[in-house]
């Protein structure tokens, strides 16, 4: 081939025409948002999956207790007390007043999802707000609420929450809300180191070139770019906080009698694990499911917002396809 | 690095002086305010007025205050409002007792989580890395006290093996071998908790650290994979174990709290929630001030750690490790 | 064939993803001489940096494996090699220096502890004597007081210092062969030229043959005896530097030949960029992988996939434009290749 052929195949700067692709780029897959992606991601993962079922399952337990209850959970019947599970009117008995623990452990599921539900919104609102002022405004405002962050650190969540409730009284609403105050540290961290990076961002700094508020580029710019992450934690507050409370509740310094809680209905059986040791099984076998499927259901989320995600292919499999490569060579 | 610990010493204390505030002001927030909680219920006008002069409680709250925190720095926790028993009588040996169940289980757990972390982030979602994860889901949503109680009705009523409780038996005090049989139930509770973290901990830091440019080119030196593993990667991977390790003080201690009541093992966090329950609030400020004390050293060890093991961790690098 | 020290045949490495196999190199065959530097130039995704990751076989940590081929190193197949014998080769007879030297050394070793490192992994030699080859070699690289130098950690130097440390870490065995990926891409302009300055000089008194990878044309002219062009997992031509420069044949070639600065065009025009982005390699499209983008591209390049041609002596294209015979050579690409 001669060297004017080459040429002729040189296109010309600046000629716009010559510039042109003549096919169009091979089409994209559709555009599918962030958040219906990680839709399908979530339901496509079984166990986040299964959390959602179980979680949902003990949702409508709650709040339809009244009708799927058979007992009144505080009607002391003490001819039937002590009755082991499997008894004709008492599937799974009645404790030593004769109280029904299938009745007592459907209410219990209101107290431990109002709980867990309630202080998560708290603390994340809470850790939210000084998490965003301090990674945004930095400087002193940083060190302060940082400081703040270390002090509560410092002294064990429960502590403070036994202090609080044994000082102002173990009442439900405190409750909620004490749990709600001493647990804000985790999210505000995160918050604040999100905002960390992306305050940096260019479309941050244009934002604040054009003159848009500070509380603006807050709402609009920072916060909505950190939502995947703030859900995340949330989902895993509530697991937190429904252990925490039946461990408050097991204690004595949470749910008081005559209401009755997962947590209270544990310290009750551990008292008559010689009579009746099934007793205890029920109400921590609750506790338990439920929060795993809640840190299911947090996990699938995060699992399904993180564009890193490995495929999880075991080395030994990558091994044994070398081997066959190999194989195939000789 | 002096002026490095400096100012990590200087930055704990303020930590510990806000804490003191926190709790003193708590204290005095309470509805009808310190002498209602101080003063033993049914008291006539006259006593009341008297008991209180006596603990200073007519005095301005910043004077209360600093007789406080005084007498807490010279080792005066005060007194109990019943029977008038020095705090610290009270409080010292159960420091004792959960410093030896939170050790034995602590260093337990390490003991176990740290290699099986490294073995796991080098075998990826083998069989043990699956049943670490499985642990680590159980650990996570376990309450610990059913599980302290499901242990109990299991080995020590049903099999009738071990103790159900308490830290010895009756009339066996100081005997060694009596203390190990009383150990193993809440160690076992309490390593299943650590180890759900501390397992998953450890393997994500080397997973990230065995992700970065240096292991690569450590590999392209041609070395064996063992040496790139314990000799590259461990020493950057303990890095962040480090810090997880101090931040984490105050739930475990919390964490032992719970079990120590399961097991009714004569520890601080049991006295807490005996003392909470007994309304005797200069005990619970003690431990609170003693906790925040244990919590912010442990933190300071742990930053200086840090800062043997990273050499980048300088004099000049602002805030230190924790912010 | 003498003289050869390296010759990849048909290597094709891929990755494992949700999709299924995504092959980053697809059978691509290059060759380099005993001293001599082969420049391979491409836009990032083309799959170069696999390609000199399969090489050292560090590709089977990051996740790949080579599903095909071969890899002639001094005869020895590297890619039928276990991981166990690679040990022996990789640092002592092939040495790799990667792009970004903030985060190539560990952070918390000193400087002369690494370099001392790998000479200990291969020779026999005391530690006091490789201490004391490890500041030789930082006095070879221009190193400023290396007794002191040695004793600092990676943190406490510059980006160009750094560099310079891991080019003595890599060279402090005397390999027969250094891979270099984008060695320079990560530093500024006047550090980048002292590097490369660096490199060809310690070519010169090691004898060592030299396989760079860069996206920067200028590089390659400064640094090549031969040039490879990658994209999207295949080359796509292949030459001598005067071949590559003065005869560019893939439209592509062209293409990046454009956009440099000052080569062509005149001062006021418009700077030349090639239309598109590169494909995924999860996501090619039919034909000729460059036919999207391809200012000449016709109806058989959508459909047919040009193999590698030789079109003048020892130039090879992957090009319908200069394919007389049209379809030709699809499938028997690869063995033209052999006798390169």
């Amino acid at each position: 081939m001669s060297v004017a052929n080459l040429k002729e195949i040189q296109p010309e700067p600046g000629h716009d025409t010559d510039l042109q692709p003549i096919l169009p780029l091979p089409p994209s897959e559709k555009p599918i948002g962030l958040w219906h992606m990680a839709f399908k991601k979530f339901m496509s993962n079984p166990f986040a999956v299964s959390g959602l079922v179980v979680v949902l399952f003990f949702v409508i337990v709650a709040v339809f207790a009244r009708v799927i209850a058979p007992y009144d959970p505080a009607a002391i019947d003490l001819l039937n007390a002590n009755l082991p599970a499997g008894s004709p009117n008492h599937l799974f008995g009645t404790d030593e007043l004769g109280r029904d623990i299938l009745t007592r452990l459907i209410y219990s599921s209101q107290v431990s999802l109002l709980v867990g539900f309630s202080v998560a919104l708290i603390s994340v609102v809470i850790g939210t707000i000084i998490g965003s002022v301090s990674g945004y405004f930095g400087g002193f405002v940083d060190t302060f609420f940082m400081r703040i962050v270390d002090v509560m650190n410092s002294i064990p969540t429960l502590f403070l929450n036994i202090l609080v409730l044994s000082i102002f009284g173990s009442k439900f609403s405190y409750m909620i809300l004490i749990m709600g105050f001493t647990s804000w540290m985790g999210s505000a961290r995160l918050v604040r180191g999100t905002f960390l990076q992306l305050r940096e961002m260019q479309y941050v700094e244009a934002a604040r070139a054009i003159g848009v508020s500070s509380w603006s580029i807050i709402g609009r710019h920072l916060l909505r770019n950190s939502t995947a992450p703030i859900i995340v934690n949330a989902t895993l507050m509530v697991g937190g906080a429904i252990l925490a409370e039946s461990g408050l509740s097991y204690l004595g310094l949470g749910v008081q009698l005559p209401d009755t809680s997962w947590g209270l209905m544990l310290s009750n059986a551990q008292q008559f694990m010689l009579v009746d040791p099934m007793q205890a099984l029920y109400p921590g076998l609750c506790i338990f499911l439920v929060v795993l499927a809640v840190n299911f259901i947090g996990d699938g989320i995060r699992d399904a917002f993180d564009p890193r995600k490995k495929v999880k292919i075991p080395r030994r499999r990558l091994q044994q396809w070398r081997e066959s490569f190999l194989k195939s060579k000789i | 690095m002096t002026e490095f610990l400096i100012r990590r010493v200087l930055q704990s204390l303020l930590v510990l002086f806000l804490i003191s505030i926190v709790t003193f002001g708590l204290i005095h927030a309470a509805p009808g305010g310190p002498t209602q909680i101080f003063l033993s219920p049914g008291l006539s006008q006259e006593a009341g007025r008297i008991q209180a002069h006596n603990l200073g409680l007519d005095q301005p709250v910043y004077i209360q205050y600093v007789r406080w925190l005084g007498g807490m720095l010279q080792g005066d926790l005060g007194q109990t409002f019943k029977n008038n028993l020095p705090v610290s009588e009270i409080l010292w040996p159960t420091v004792q007792n959960t410093v030896i169940l939170m050790g034995v289980a602590w260093l337990f757990a390490m003991l176990i989580a740290i290699p099986w972390g490294i073995y796991n982030s080098t075998s990826e979602y083998g069989i043990s890395d699956q049943t670490a994860s499985m642990i680590s889901y159980i650990g996570f949503a376990m309450p610990v006290f059913w599980f302290g109680i499901m242990l109990q009705e299991l080995i020590s009523i049903k099999w009738d093996l071990l103790p159900l409780s308490d830290m010895y038996t009756m009339g066996k005090e100081g005997d060694m071998g009596d203390l190990f049989m009383h150990l193993v139930l809440p160690v076992s509770v309490l390593t299943l908790g650590f180890l759900a973290s501390y397992v998953k901990y450890s393997r994500t830091s080397m997973l990230e650290v065995l992700d970065q440019d240096y292991i690569r080119t450590a590999r392209a030196k041609g070395m064996k994979e063992r040496r790139v593993v314990f000799r590259h990667a461990l020493r950057n991977a303990m890095i962040p174990i480090i810090t997880i390790l101090g931040l984490d003080l105050p739930i475990l201690v919390a964490g032992a709290a719970i079990t120590e009541s399961v097991f009714n093992w004569p520890g601080m966090g049991r006295l807490f929630i005996e003392m909470a329950v007994a309304r005797e609030y200069s005990v619970l400020m003690a431990i609170t001030v003693i906790t925040a004390v244990i919590v912010v050293v442990g933190n300071l060890i742990a930053d200086i750690l840090y800062a043997i093991v990273d050499p980048r961790v300088q004099i000049g690098r602002k805030g230190g490790v924790s912010s | 064939m003498a003289g050869k020290l390296l010759e990849i045949q048909n290597l094709t490495t891929g990755f494992v993803t949700e999709k299924g196999i995504a092959k980053a190199t697809d059978r691509i065959s290059l060759s380099v001489e005993k001293g001599k530097t082969l420049c391979i130039v491409g836009e990032s995704g083309s799959g170069k940096s696999v390609a000199s990751l399969s090489i050292m076989r560090l590709v089977d940590y990051a996740g790949g494996t080579i599903f095909e081929g071969s890899i002639r190193f001094n005869g020895d197949d590297l890619a039928a090699k276990s991981q166990k014998d690679m040990i022996n080769i990789r640092g002592e007879h092939i040495a790799m220096i990667f792009q970004d030297p903030m985060s190539a050394l560990n952070p918390v070793f000193t400087i002369g502890d690494q370099i001392a490192e790998s000479l200990q992994l291969h020779q026999r030699i005391s530690r006091p004597e490789a201490w004391r080859q490890a500041i030789d070699m930082l006095q070879m690289v221009g190193i400023p007081d290396p007794e002191l130098r040695a004793k600092q950690y990676p943190h406490e130097m510059s980006g160009g210092m750094r560099q310079r440390v891991v080019i003595a870490m890599a060279l402090v065995c005397k390999p027969a062969l250094l891979i270099a990926d984008e060695p320079t891409t990560a530093l500024d302009v006047t550090v980048q030229a002292q590097i490369l300055e660096l490199l060809r000089r310690l070519q010169d008194e090691l004898g060592m043959a030299i396989v760079l990878i860069t996206h920067d044309m200028g590089v390659a002219a400064e640094m090549a005896d031969r040039i490879a062009v990658m994209y999207a997992g295949k080359i796509v031509e292949e030459g001598t530097v005067l071949d590559i420069f003065d005869h560019p044949s893939h439209p592509y070639t062209i293409g990046l030949l454009n956009s440099i600065p000052g080569l062509e065009g005149t001062r006021g025009e418009e700077l030349y960029t090639i239309p598109g982005t590169i494909p995924s390699i999860n996501n090619l499209p039919a034909g000729c992988r460059f036919n999207p983008r391809c200012v000449k591209a016709e109806d058989r390049c959508r459909h047919q996939e040009p193999g590698l041609n030789e079109y003048r002596t020892d130039h090879h294209v992957a090009c319908w434009l200069y394919s007389s015979e049209g379809a030709r050579n699809t499938a028997g690409s690869a063995s033209e290749v052999n006798h390169l």
